[in-house]
């Protein structure tokens, strides 16, 4: 009977010890960053000198970021041939900031989004295509993930 | 006249039940002893040797290690790309940016199962060899003493032993444990001169006392690296909000919080374009590059690894386990927008997280440096001493015919003893399951057959 005793204490004991892994929200006892979320949204198809609206929707703790501290868009050619400086994107509220812009010329293209907001930072980036592709840009894409073209660091 | 004779005979049945539980200990800390200290021996040698290993890997990898700095550093990116070009076929898992400006970069490739090591200048962009990881001596010293380079059963093995060694040294002690008021000799000091087998004796059970706090503080300190014990000690301090941060140890990296529609598509295939350019549009990886930068800002100690991100929304995690524990630190950055989506230092670890962190530069020898690397040093020495002794004690004394254990009463009799061992094996599962599977093998054969019986003194 003991010896029962002492082997189901054993058995449950171990039970306790292997049922044991990591809660999914464990992260929420520790530092907890705040990340700006993003999404960049550009018309489906674009046409060379086509006028179009470039948008970012920002969110951050999980709400529309409405006045970020800046948001900024970058655009460049992939082939270096076209580059739209940085522009502070229009805050038009409900966490959407905006730009119009227009490209001369068909190619592959890439917008950065710098955004910042009490001390998160976010710069993806995203490619699209106005008109066809050029067999540069084909060879371009095939050698995988592009260097890095944005600048970088320029917000602190 | 009643009375005293009372007395006397509750004495002698004392001193006969402290004889029984003399012998119970005796005969438990005897098996485990033979069982277990030729790994313990292992452990021991094994761990002296790792400590210096910083010492040892910076000797024989100079030429890999060693760059003279010459104008500006190249990028990060353009570093991978070296390492690419050497291996078209493998996996980028890990870079590693120097940790001064005298060191090489590191960037891990991943080719059929095998882990390799690219050293690359970052003045020159240039390589400065390679290695398999698996070639690595002190890896392979890691894994002996880490899991016997036995895998997953290694590792129980090991952690066993480590469990074991704490019953070896709460056995020892009460063996050890003066029985009569006779002085210090033979219990803080050897008695040299009362003949061999007292010196024999107290040439175990002396040492045995002054290296049991240092053992076990590095059985205490490694335990929660291992597998099973290890991984749930961890789970749980992490549940309680005290232990590390999920992800440092054990536990979920973040997700890069992005929807697969929002990715551009990679076309690998080399002649044809087949992808839609609907799916061309889309966001690219951030620039390793980027990651380099955030963790330059940011501050994090230099040594640390990036990881790569293997799956679409995976995260770039950088990670520096230094040799002091204050300056560790493991951060998640989103793969697409750069965000920075954990950032876990010391300081965020819960308090027995600290401790455990603590434990584990101590046990590496790295938190004081060489202070502490040679402690650690004489303690495994000490440890290879007194379980040698302890065999060659067994051995000088073990008789013609049987191992020579001491007689066995019957274990659930002995309560206290058996409390403890429950206890044990409750804390440490391995061990109780490996009483279980002695008690069970005992019943099953031992008991039932005679010259087995008579061998072990069962």
């Amino acid at each position: 009977m003991k010896k029962f005793h002492a082997l189901s204490i054993l058995l449950a004991g171990l039970l306790l010890l292997s049922a044991c892994s990591v809660r999914s929200d464990a992260a929420e006892l520790y530092a907890q960053e705040a990340p700006i979320g993003a999404e960049i949204k550009l018309p489906e198809t674009i046409s060379a000198n086509d006028k179009i609206t470039v948008q970012a929707v920002l969110t951050q703790d999980g709400k529309k970021l409405e006045e970020a501290d800046f948001v900024h868009f970058e655009i460049w050619k992939q082939d270096g041939s076209a580059r739209y400086p940085m522009q502070e994107a229009a805050d038009i509220g409900d966490g959407v900031y905006r730009l119009t812009a227009s490209f001369a010329n068909d190619g592959l293209y890439y917008i950065e989004v710098h955004a910042g907001n009490k001390g998160a930072l976010i710069s993806p980036q995203k490619q699209f295509v106005v008109g066809e592709l050029s067999n540069s840009d084909l060879e371009a894409l095939k050698q995988g993930p592009q260097k890095s073209e944005g600048t970088s660091g320029h917000h602190h | 006249m009643m009375n005293e004779e009372q007395e006397r005979n509750t004495a002698a049945k004392e001193t006969a039940k402290t004889k029984k539980m003399y012998k119970t200990i005796w005969r438990w800390h005897f098996y485990a002893g033979i069982i277990f200290a030729p790994i313990l021996i292992l452990l021991a040698v094994t761990g002296s040797v790792y400590l210096f290993k910083a010492e040892i890997e910076e000797a024989i990898y100079r030429e890999y290690y060693e760059v003279t700095p010459q104008g500006e550093q190249i990028s990060a990116s353009e570093q991978v790309e070296e390492a690419r070009r050497l291996y078209p076929e493998a996996l980028v898992t890990q870079y590693r940016p120097g940790e001064d400006e005298e060191r090489s970069s590191e960037v891990t490739v991943m080719e059929q199962g095998e882990a390799f090591t690219v050293f690359i200048n970052p003045y020159t962009g240039e390589s400065l060899g390679q290695l398999n990881n698996d070639d690595r001596i002190m890896d392979k010293i890691e894994k002996i003493h880490g899991e016997l380079m036995a895998g997953t059963i290694g590792d129980r093995i090991v952690e066993l032993v480590a469990c074991w060694t704490i019953v070896l040294m709460a056995t020892g002690v009460c063996l050890w444990m003066p029985r009569r008021k006779k002085g210090l000799a033979g219990v803080l000091f050897p008695r040299l001169n009362k003949g061999r087998k007292i010196l024999r004796r107290d040439l175990h059970a002396v040492p045995a006392f002054w290296v049991t706090a240092g053992l076990l503080f590095l059985v205490l300190t490694g335990l929660p690296w291992s597998g099973f014990w290890g991984n749930n000690f961890q789970a749980m301090i992490t549940n309680s909000g005290e232990g590390y941060p999920p992800s440092v140890w054990v536990g979920d990296a973040p997700v890069s919080a992005v929807q697969t529609k929002d990715i551009a598509e990679v076309p690998w295939a080399a002649e044809t374009l087949d992808v839609p350019l609907s799916e061309i549009q889309g966001l690219v990886p951030l620039p390793l590059d980027k990651v380099v930068e955030t963790a330059d800002q940011f501050g994090l100690y230099p040594g640390y690894t990036v990881y790569l991100p293997q799956e679409k929304d995976g995260v770039y995690t950088l990670s520096i386990f230094s040799p002091k524990a204050q300056d560790e630190a493991t951060m998640h950055i989103d793969q697409y927008t750069g965000a920075v989506l954990a950032d876990y230092r010391y300081a965020n670890y819960g308090i027995i997280g600290k401790v455990v962190a603590w434990g584990i530069t101590l046990h590496k020898g790295t938190q004081f440096g060489l202070p502490n690397q040679l402690i650690s040093l004489f303690v495994c020495l000490s440890v290879v001493f007194v379980a040698v002794s302890g065999i060659y004690l067994w051995w000088k004394r073990k008789p013609e015919k049987g191992l020579g254990a001491p007689a066995a009463p019957a274990l659930v009799q002995k309560k206290p003893f058996l409390l403890l061992m429950a206890g044990l094996g409750i804390l440490f599962p391995l061990v109780g399951l490996s009483i279980l599977f002695v008690w069970i093998v005992d019943w099953l054969v031992i008991q039932r057959i005679p010259a087995v019986k008579k061998w072990l003194n069962a």
